[in-house]
């Protein structure tokens, strides 16, 4: 047990001789919002999928209001499988390649785990989901197919099906990284207005105005392990290691191409 | 000796029999097709799911020996085998086992190709959401591999579908054996013949426009 809202615990995990991480450990209390930045492949979508465990570490734990996630052994028993998917579903995961059900219309995509998961009939599930697709401004595509819709409409499509089960924690890796640049906005608002109400999440993103405008901490990434971490402004300022400061400056260059 | 004539009038004489017969060759094919994508559908979930080195081992044996044999062996193996193990089913029940056998192992590929179209992540959506087991299957996955694998499942029936007029030889009363009793009475062979044969070009027509129907119903709509 745990006092943290989230602890995660001497993660350690690797793919055939890549390190993708190094002993990492994380205390993030609850209404937190936290970045995380770092080169290609340095193991921040691994840190990710390591919370709701759709990467088991090899080593390590994640506590979630004092739950063990996943399993201290490689394979769950029954009861710890069923644990993980009602802890799951209370941590939104939010995908680079968005992933909505192309065989689902946009409120379908909304109600269908409401259905399965949290077992709410029919009648509430969609009631949510009207509401939910209301605040992202999907209101007006609900018979839509994903397949027709843009970039940024499927992303925030993804965002309304993950806080349709009520998560007490969102995950987001690289929610704008595959979208066109005007498409990027759209997406923003809605993760501010998530900010604005408190939700606890971490954000892997090169979106470094949005990351030091509305982040309480910034995680710097290399290797599989945290080199820097603090407030935003401060660490974007103020680069200690040699590492960042590389980082940083490779970030102004190609943001100026843009 | 008299020049044989074609005669149609025993053509339609035929047909009300020819009919009859047909009615049992689409019994023996949609009952042996759904048993089939049953089994298939269970294979590719166990495949996946299990991801056992023997699971596929038996599996890639049992395809390989299907595919290699020719059908009108398996179905007298089939038809023999049964009775060795005390199970005396006769040759109707016998002859749908030995459809299902072989087209499960065309339908576990198709299904193959299917799965391997739906990306990765769509498992990872579900799963993050806490979806899992039968639910992610039934209600995630397995929707979007049919989609996608409509054109070569509908192939596959009309395959069956002509495959079943090799059961005459089990004794299956279906068109082709209706039609052998047929011309082996009137002893006029062309002229029932042609009739089965129309028969069974309009079954397999009929079978192949519903892929037209069932692609527009779930893949136009959705990539328009
Ligand atoms: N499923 C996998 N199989 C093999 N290697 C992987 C897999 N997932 C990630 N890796 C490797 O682990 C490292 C960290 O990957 P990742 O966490 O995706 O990095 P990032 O998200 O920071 O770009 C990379 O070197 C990547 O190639
Ligand atoms: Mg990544």
């Amino acid at each position: 047990m745990t006092s943290n809202f989230l602890e995660l615990k001497g993660l350690y995990k690797t793919f055939d001789n890549i390190t993708a991480l190094n002993n990492v450990s994380l205390n993030v209390s609850k209404g937190e919002v936290i970045f995380i930045i770092g080169p290609s492949g340095c193991g921040k979508s691994t840190l990710l999928r390591a919370v709701n465990w759709l990467t088991p570490p090899d080593k390590g734990e994640v506590w979630l209001e004092g739950n063990l996630v996943g399993s201290s052994s490689s394979k769950l028993t029954i009861k710890e499988a069923k644990l993980l998917n009602n802890l799951r579903a209370k941590m939104g995961m939010v995908f680079q390649q968005f992933n909505v059900w192309p065989h689902l219309n946009v409120l379908e995509n909304v109600v269908r785990p409401q259905l399965v998961v949290a077992k709410r009939n029919k009648a509430n599930a969609e009631s949510k989901a009207l509401k939910i697709l209301d605040e992202v401004s999907l209101h007006n595509k609900i018979d839509e197919w994903p397949d027709h819709l843009s970039g940024g409409q499927k992303q925030r499509l993804a965002i309304a099906r993950a806080l349709a089960m009520d998560p007490i924690l969102m995950l987001l890796d690289e929610p704008t990284s595959a979208l066109d640049p005007e498409l990027v906005g759209e997406v923003l608002i809605v993760l501010k207005r998530l900010v604005n109400n408190g939700m606890t999440m971490l954000i892997v993103t090169h979106e470094l105005g949005f990351a030091s405008e509305f982040g309480d901490r910034l995680l710097f990434m290399d290797g599989g392990e945290i080199i820097e971490e603090g407030s935003p402004k401060k660490i974007l300022t103020m680069p200690k290691t040699k590492r960042l400061k590389m980082f940083l400056k490779k970030l102004d260059i190609t943001s100026f191409k843009h | 000796m008299n020049k044989v004539k074609f005669d149609i009038s025993y053509t339609f004489d035929a047909i009300p029999r020819l009919l009859e017969g047909a009615f049992v060759t689409l019994q023996v094919a949609i009952l042996g097709f759904t048993l089939s994508v049953l089994l298939a559908t269970t294979i590719t979930v166990a495949r996946t799911s299990l991801n056992s080195k023997i699971f596929n081992s038996i599996l890639a044996f049992y395809i390989s020996f299907i595919r290699g044999t020719p059908i009108l062996v398996q179905i007298f193996l089939v038809y023999y085998v049964l009775p060795v193990f005390g199970l005396n089913l006769g040759p109707f029940t016998a002859g749908i086992i030995a459809i299902t056998l072989n087209s499960a192992a065309f339908v576990t590929e198709i299904l193959r190709g299917g799965l391997a179209s739906v990306p990765i992540g769509q498992f990872e959506a579900a799963k993050s959401l806490g979806i899992s087991g039968y639910a992610l299957w039934r209600k995630i996955i397995l929707p979007q591999t049919f989609i996608t694998s409509i054109p070569p499942l509908v192939n596959e029936f009309t395959m069956v579908l002509k495959a079943t007029a090799l059961l005459s030889m089990i004794t299956v009363v279906e068109l082709m054996r209706v039609s052998q009793q047929i011309y082996s009475a009137n002893y006029h062979p062309v002229e029932v013949l042609s009739g089965t044969f129309v028969i069974y070009f309009l079954m397999c027509f009929v079978v192949s426009r519903s892929s037209v129907f069932l692609e527009n119903r779930f893949i136009v709509k959705r990539a328009r």
